[in-house]
């Protein structure tokens, strides 16, 4: 059983529709016994760093997301539910995250290129590395991004997929049973269901 | 690099999908052959009249569309309140549109940017040409002259917190001979945000010319023979060939 992790922000509803697009069964919870039962996690998100992490605490959710990432459970975040699993972010001020990834999480730069922000739209995923992930994937695949911050991974050994937008930033990470992207799989059409049929039957 | 987007707008009379001429319901459609596998988004909205049908008809065809369409869907339609913004995206939307109320109550636009990211605040302009050449800005769904410019009001409502500009030439809505592109070009210069464009499109030129001369970030397209698998997919090919970056 899929759980997508309900903490209050974020596009519940279209990530479940996605998940049993794709043939799997999936319900939105914050129960911690739901969490605990999971075969596959998803921390999907929309919204801002601080008030994600905040809900994330107040929920008491830290701690069984915490138990099942040391299980070795699969745990897929999705653009801010990517972020979340950084040690940190920069948006506005300075935020703790759930320190899964060796990344800290910062603004789009595009005092160069000039490109507005948020990033908003269809756009690259270019892939560094194999995975199970991408079994399917061409590497012409388009994904659906809306975001004005990325993961910059310290630990470069994690960054499976890039994008480009006025910079090279992190599309796709996976260490362990970990797995992030910073895209919208769910408002992705064919690949972004491919991508998650992958999440949930080869991880 | 990022995609120049084409986008599908399904005008809804009291859940039934209907096309428009000049803002008046035109043809009426059912939603069943919608195949949004090509479509880069959606945007829905309610033109039901005030107190002519049923506010949750409306809401049934955005959950809908919500569970079925793996792309992003942009809902609106006399939008009023943050509750609305709210029950929109609950039931599936990605974005909101507004338009009258925004015009009337800007601080609208500022306290939704706030609450959920100004990249889920559309604010949708309606416009018409007046005789000495000069456009002016409609609200009420295109009835109530406001004496404002297109313009002036695109770049107020990017400094309140708009995400995106949905800019509708009321003249062309309809009409299929091609988007307003010097309303369109007008917009798009004058505001930092992306523009969307709406109003006119009959054939594949059209949106190239949307693009091109109207200096558009996505082109929108209300008519109904556009809304297949193959004539989405055939325009993009055009696009591409014309030098437009697209998705395929």
């Amino acid at each position: 059983m899929v759980v997508i992790v309900d903490y209050n922000l974020g596009n519940l509803k279209s990530v479940a529709a996605a998940v049993e697009r794709v043939g799997a069964k999936a319900i939105i919870s914050n129960a911690r016994i739901d969490i605990r039962k999971a075969d596959k996690l998803i921390l999907p998100g929309v919204g801002a760093f601080r008030d994600g992490m905040q809900n994330l605490k107040t929920l008491n959710l830290i701690e069984p997301l915490e138990e099942a990432r040391r299980k070795g459970i699969p745990v897929l975040g999705i653009c801010l539910g990517f972020q979340l699993m950084a040690k940190e972010s920069y948006e506005f001020g300075h935020h703790n995250g759930l320190g899964w990834l060796n990344a800290s999480v910062r603004k789009i730069d595009t005092s160069e290129s000039r490109l507005p922000i948020p990033h908003v739209g269809w756009n690259d995923l270019i892939k560094l590395k194999g995975s199970p992930f991408f079994e399917g994937i061409p590497s012409a695949a388009l994904f659906y991004y809306v975001h004005s911050f990325y993961v910059d991974c310290e630990d470069t050994e994690i960054v499976i997929g890039e994008c480009e937008y006025g910079m090279k930033f992190t599309a796709v990470a996976q260490s362990g049973n970990i797995y992030g992207t910073q895209f919208h799989p769910e408002k992705s059409q064919y690949y972004g269901l491919v991508l998650l049929k992958n999440f949930i039957e080869n991880t | 690099m990022i995609r120049k987007r084409l986008i599908v707008v399904l005008t809804i009379n009291n859940g039934v999908l209907f096309r428009t001429r000049n803002f008046i319901p035109d043809y009426r459609y059912t939603l069943n052959f919608i195949d949004a596998w090509s479509v880069d988004e959606i945007i829905v909205l309610d033109i039901t009249r005030p107190g002519e049908g049923n506010k949750e008809n409306f809401y049934t065809v955005v959950e809908e569309l919500a569970t079925k369409c793996f792309v992003p869907l942009a809902a609106g339609g006399s939008v009023r309140s943050i509750e609305d913004f709210r029950s929109l995206l609950k039931i599936g939307a990605d974005k909101v549109v507004i338009n009258t109320e925004a015009f009337s109550r800007p601080e609208l636009i500022t306290e939704a940017a706030n609450t959920f990211g100004s990249q889920c605040v559309v604010v949708s302009i309606d416009a018409k040409k007046r005789k000495n050449g000069e456009y002016e800005v409609f609200t009420e769904y295109g009835n109530k002259s406001t004496n404002t410019t297109p313009n002036d009001w695109a770049q107020k409502a990017q400094n309140f917190g708009a995400g995106e500009i949905m800019i509708t030439s009321i003249d062309h809505d309809g009409m299929l001979e091609g988007y307003d592109n010097e309303l369109n070009r007008l917009i798009s210069q004058n505001v930092t945000i992306p523009v969307l464009v709406c109003g006119g499109a009959g054939k594949w030129q059209d949106f190239v010319d949307g693009f091109i001369f109207g200096q558009a970030e996505a082109v929108c397209t209300t008519n109904i023979y556009h809304f297949t698998e193959s004539s989405i997919k055939s325009a993009k090919r055009y696009l591409e060939k014309n030098g437009v970056f697209v998705r395929i």
